[in-house]
């Protein structure tokens, strides 16, 4: 069931056009990545999700009803963390809780909020002011808020810019048990590809605007063709490097180590022709084509439509 | 509309007030100073004065009483818009169900008990020092405060659509806007002493009735309802207009973004 269904979504500011007439939907309980460059448009997309920018077209329609004429109704049940808003800097943790908690119809707010601390781990920083914080602190603080409702939908815009590693860990294992235990339907931002190709049932590819991709990670992965060789060189690494040259391969160079970028294809003869030029190896390993392959190459396609 | 969210929204202003001891000031300390200040230069004039000169103290006493509670109305809605502003908070309060009007009720709530506890507070002040019973107004009291109030809020409301509309660099407006109406406003003095020009442009200030009615009840114990009738006709009109004005500049702020705020 559609959750979530955005169609012909436009903003313009002016004469430039920030969200370009897109159409996707959200199915109960899945995660939906939204990928872009910084300014394709995926934190303006959010911002109209959330009733907080009024599109210039096209209609948004939570749980089959309009957010334009039901936005109360459907705030109920959504809610939002991202890393480039603010809570009140003054005010303490525990006062940003409890206010936030009285603008939804929340029935045991001491109780919410007793189970939102735990789990986002605030017990320290509980009575603190947001201004003393550390960035991930208030990373952890503005996901606690996005929780204290229990949203139906959630959109999180770079939810886990700043944490440390594992803290990002513990949110993400948190989000995928809301996910499987209440249905929570998610819609992320992220430059975490890892992060974005772990957690994400499906993703979307804006770029000016337009979505131009809207794919399983997997699949989106998939349409890359190429792979990549490591190698840890014992004798030949200035031959492989001029082979590479030679056939315009793209290559990384650490040390010993060389990072090959090789057609699938042609990974075969690749292979045979590096052992035949009399190049040894002491260790080999193939890494598949990633999400972030495909990301780092529509990025290259739309730089060189713009120099071009 | 819903209680618990005007209760959540207020709940954020006042833990905001509890932080800021500068606005814990503007509620106790000026009001004293105020009171400190002019009280004792007309206790000057009383003694410099064979005739009228209680009714001279006790009008210009008054005034600094009732102005409290102008300046409290718009104070509270302009600079808690503002502090939604420096904290760039607006996107977090409107991606919850919180409704503008449920906001806006928020800001007259926390207006009127404000601009209560400041007025009692002077006026306790002001008996203390000086003698003077603000109660002796009697039942005035209740439509003096009410008109002086809605005076304040129709300022706030259209300050405040300012500051939405071209953002914090107009903050000193939250100050300094009030201000423009005190001279015309006759606080201290009479309409009647006023150039020509000034008494038209008085003529058309909601709380030039009111201090002019706070005199009249100083001086005769009687009152012209006109100028109670006149000054809600006054205030009715430009509360209209600043709460549309506040409310329009809302939308244009919903077509940037409310995150572009600041």
């Amino acid at each position: 069931m559609d959750i979530l269904e955005v169609h012909n979504l436009t903003k313009n500011f002016g004469n430039f056009t920030a969200v370009d007439n897109i159409s996707f939907s959200l199915r109960e309980g899945e995660i939906l990545g939204i990928l872009g460059q910084n300014g394709a448009g995926k934190t303006t997309t959010i911002q109209m999700l959330l009733g907080v920018l009024r599109p210039s077209s096209g209609t948004i329609n939570y749980f089959g009803k309009d957010l334009q004429n039901n936005r109360e109704e459907i705030l109920e049940e959504v809610n939002f963390s991202s890393a480039y808003t603010n809570l009140p800097w003054n005010l303490t943790v525990k006062e940003n809780l409890t206010y936030i908690s009285y603008l939804y119809d929340i029935k045991n707010r001491v109780e919410r909020i007793k189970r939102i601390v735990e789990v986002f781990r605030l017990y320290e920083i509980f009575n603190k002011q947001i201004r003393s914080l550390s960035a991930g602190q208030i990373t952890r603080v503005n996901l606690a808020k996005a929780f204290i409702n229990f949203p139906k939908v959630l959109l999180l815009d770079e939810p886990t810019a700043s944490l440390d590693p594992e803290v990002a860990k513990h949110i993400r294992d948190f989000l995928m048990e809301e996910r499987k235990k209440f249905q929570v339907s998610i819609i992320i931002t992220s430059h975490n590809m890892v992060e974005v190709e772990e957690i994400c049932d499906r993703v979307l590819f804006i770029d000016k605007g337009k979505i131009i991709a809207d794919d399983t990670p997997d699949n989106l992965a998939k349409t890359i063709e190429i792979c990549h060789v490591n190698l840890l060189i014992k004798d030949g690494l200035k031959r492989l490097e001029d082979y590479c040259e030679e056939q315009s391969l793209a290559f990384k160079i650490d040390a010993r180590h060389i990072i090959v970028d090789v057609k699938e294809k042609k990974l075969g003869s690749f292979l045979i022709e590096i052992t035949n030029s009399g190049i040894i190896y002491d260790e080999i390993s193939i890494d598949k084509p990633t999400l972030e392959d495909y990301f780092l190459g529509k990025i290259k396609i739309t730089q060189k439509h713009e120099n071009t | 509309m819903k209680i618990h969210r005007i209760y959540g929204i207020s709940l954020r202003y006042l833990f905001y007030f509890r932080h800021s001891l500068d606005r814990l000031s503007d509620v106790f300390y000026w009001p004293t100073i105020d009171l400190l200040l002019w009280g004792l230069t007309s206790l000057y004039f009383r003694s410099q004065l064979t005739t009228n000169a209680n009714f001279i103290v006790f009008s210009i006493i008054s005034g600094i009483i009732f102005w409290i509670i102008v300046w409290r109305g718009q104070y509270e809605i302009t600079v808690n818009i503002l502090s939604e502003l420096w904290d760039r908070n607006l996107i977090n309060i409107f991606a919850s169900p919180l409704k503008f009007s449920e906001w806006i009720i928020s800001f007259v709530i926390l207006g009127v008990i404000k601009a209560m506890i400041s007025f009692v507070f002077a006026s306790a002040i002001a008996y203390l020092l000086y003698k003077l019973q603000i109660f002796a107004y009697g039942v005035y009291l209740i439509p003096f405060i009410l008109l002086l109030i809605m005076t304040g809020w129709a300022v706030g409301f259209f300050v405040a659509g300012i500051i939405l509309r071209f953002g914090s660099k107009f903050q000193s407006l939250a100050w300094a806007f009030v201000m423009v109406f005190a001279p015309f406003s006759a606080i201290y003095y009479p309409v009647s002493i006023l150039p020509d020009w000034a008494q038209r442009i008085s003529s058309l200030i909601p709380s030039t009735y009111i201090f002019e009615g706070v005199r009249e009840v100083l001086k005769t114990g009687n009152l012209d309802l006109n100028k109670i009738y006149l000054s809600l006709l006054l205030n009715v009109i430009y509360l209209a207009l600043s709460l549309w004005y506040l409310r329009n500049s809302f939308n244009k702020v919903l077509d940037n973004g409310l995150v572009k705020v600041d």
